[in-house]
């Protein structure tokens, strides 16, 4: 009975991620990428321990961090209350291996790492319940 | 500055206490010795060694009125500790663990004292006339990990635990013949020793350095992931608050006020907490000199000890700049992990305005709060 529960709960998870993409793509239509990070990182990570959802998630935020160009001017429009949970998004990037998504990941970790401290590191390394 | 004195005992220190009339110090040099140091004419001078326990004395607590010395060590052995003439003579007390003690702490009233162990369990030991014995009592089956801090309520009965398993609990330890029941305050009258009033599920990775403000309203701990919680109204409904650290995460607490806190830990500089006229709680600023020239406040804030030189050393800094700058953030007064920070209490006064650190660098700090005008608003208030 538990398995049903959790499945419902999955496909209203990846229902409400594909529902947050349409909304980043637009936004990414008319530039504004930070909307769109911000839209991406919004009710993450998933409250679930599905995998497949937070791997839905994560393509959605990746394709809004991926579009970041200016980092200070993105730092200069976002709330340090997203701080930590980027961070989880960041070292989940740099786990993936890939070029490109490491090298964007580590621009942003060098100044995230400015704003918000060791802390914040902490914070994304020792939490083993809310993984993203 | 803050430190009033700074002297090193030995490679490490693993905890310390002190003489009811803070003349002398015990403390563990990380082995399985305790050495008490009476400060001397200009030195400190060392003037006993309590030899009994087989490991590393991970807890020390030194009683007030009674003049009782309690330790606890990863040998799992527990001895209490009285002075008769010159001599320190120690009395076995059985805890049955089968894992290391932790830490240890004597109850307000001292007819009890609380240890925390590696065995998942909590030991609260009182001392039976008819037998000439000190009694343990265990709290079992309630954390699912080691029990790393515990505090005593002003109560004599409740007591907070924190755990490896990330929680903080409140337990009734009501010993029947031991307290009386208008002793205990009226939410916890009903209670049996061992009863679980409140688990607080706030941290999401280990939780250490649990301490009750001098009322017992407020509770503080802190967590391996940079935050310090701070509950109030323990009961049913309680009022919890969360502060995120910008540095490096606590390791032990010390309400010197209703409404301050310091907080020590591995950034080797002691914070500062208060509560402003809302009760809501902040961080106010470090309590060590942090002398750090204008260009790098951004990095210098969060820098410290050898994390610090590290974090300097693979970032690009003007040419010049790197070496006095990392001789300035080498002035704390520790330079390494602070594990644990213990009042020198005043007579009649509910207040702390000295304190003291000890840490992994063996070093013994100690504080006073008096002269630091910026603090001034907040102690004035209290003192």
């Amino acid at each position: 009975m538990a398995e049903f529960v959790d499945a419902d709960n999955a496909e209203a998870i990846i229902a409400r991620i594909e529902h947050k993409s349409q909304k980043i793509e637009s936004l990414l239509k008319r530039s504004k990428p930070v909307e769109a990070l911000k839209t991406a990182l919004e009710g993450s990570p998933p409250n679930t321990r599905d995998e497949r959802c937070k791997s839905a998630n994560w393509i959605v935020v990746h394709r809004a961090l991926m579009t970041i160009k200016d980092v200070d001017g993105m730092f200069s429009s976002l709330d340090p209350e997203y701080y930590d949970i980027l961070m989880k998004y960041l070292y989940r990037g740099l786990s993936t291996g890939d070029r490109p998504t490491c090298d964007q990941c580590l621009r942003i970790h060098e100044k995230l790492t400015e704003r918000a401290g060791l802390g914040c590191i902490l914070r994304a390394l020792a939490d083993t319940t809310n993984t993203v | 500055m803050a430190a009033i004195s700074i002297h090193r005992f030995a490679q490490c220190i693993t905890c310390h206490a002190w003489s009811p009339d803070q003349s002398m110090v015990a403390l563990c040099p990380n082995s399985s010795e305790v050495h008490i140091y009476k400060m001397g004419e200009e030195e400190w001078e060392r003037v006993h060694i309590l030899q009994k326990h087989d490991q590393i004395v991970s807890g020390i607590d030194w009683s007030s009125m009674s003049n009782r010395i309690v330790t606890v060590s990863h040998d799992r052995n527990s001895y209490v500790w009285n002075q008769e003439g010159t001599e320190w003579v120690p009395t076995l007390v059985i805890l049955r663990l089968n894992r290391a003690a932790l830490c240890v702490q004597w109850s307000p009233k001292e007819n009890k004292f609380a240890v925390g162990s590696g065995a998942k369990t909590v030991c609260v030991c009182y001392y039976e006339q008819d037998n000439n014995w000190w009694v343990s009592k265990v709290i079992r089956k309630k954390h699912e990990s080691s029990v790393t801090s515990v505090a005593w309520h002003p109560n004599n009965i409740l007591l907070a635990t924190t755990s490896t398993d990330g929680k903080c609990r409140v337990f009734s330890t009501f010993i029947k013949g031991v307290d009386s029941r208008d002793a205990a305050q009226p939410s916890s009258a009903e209670s049996r020793f061992g009863e679980q009033i409140i688990q607080l599920d706030l941290s999401t990775s280990w939780a250490f350095g649990v301490r009750w403000s001098p009322s017992g309203n407020t509770l503080a701990y802190v967590g391996h992931n940079s935050m310090i919680y701070f509950v109030d109204e323990v009961g049913p409904s309680p009022l919890a608050q969360s502060v995120a650290l910008r540095d490096l995460p606590l390791r032990d607490v010390l309400f010197v006020a209703e409404r301050i806190v310091i907080g020590v830990g591995y950034d080797c500089n002691p914070m500062v907490f208060a509560a402003d006229d809302t009760g809501i709680w902040s961080f106010v600023r470090f309590l060590g000199e942090r002398k750090i020239t204008s260009s790098n406040t951004k990095y210098g804030s969060q820098l410290s000890g050898a994390f610090g030189k590290l974090y300097a050393q693979s970032t690009k800094y003007g040419p010049g700049n790197d070496i006095s700058d990392l001789s300035k953030l080498n002035v704390n007064a520790h330079t390494n992990c602070i594990s644990c920070i213990q009042p020198l209490k005043e007579q009649g006064k509910a207040a702390v305005s000295q304190f003291s650190t000890s840490g992994m660098d063996g070093r013994l700090v100690l504080w006073d709060l008096e002269n630091q005008l910026d603090l001034s608003e907040y102690i004035c208030l209290f003192f």
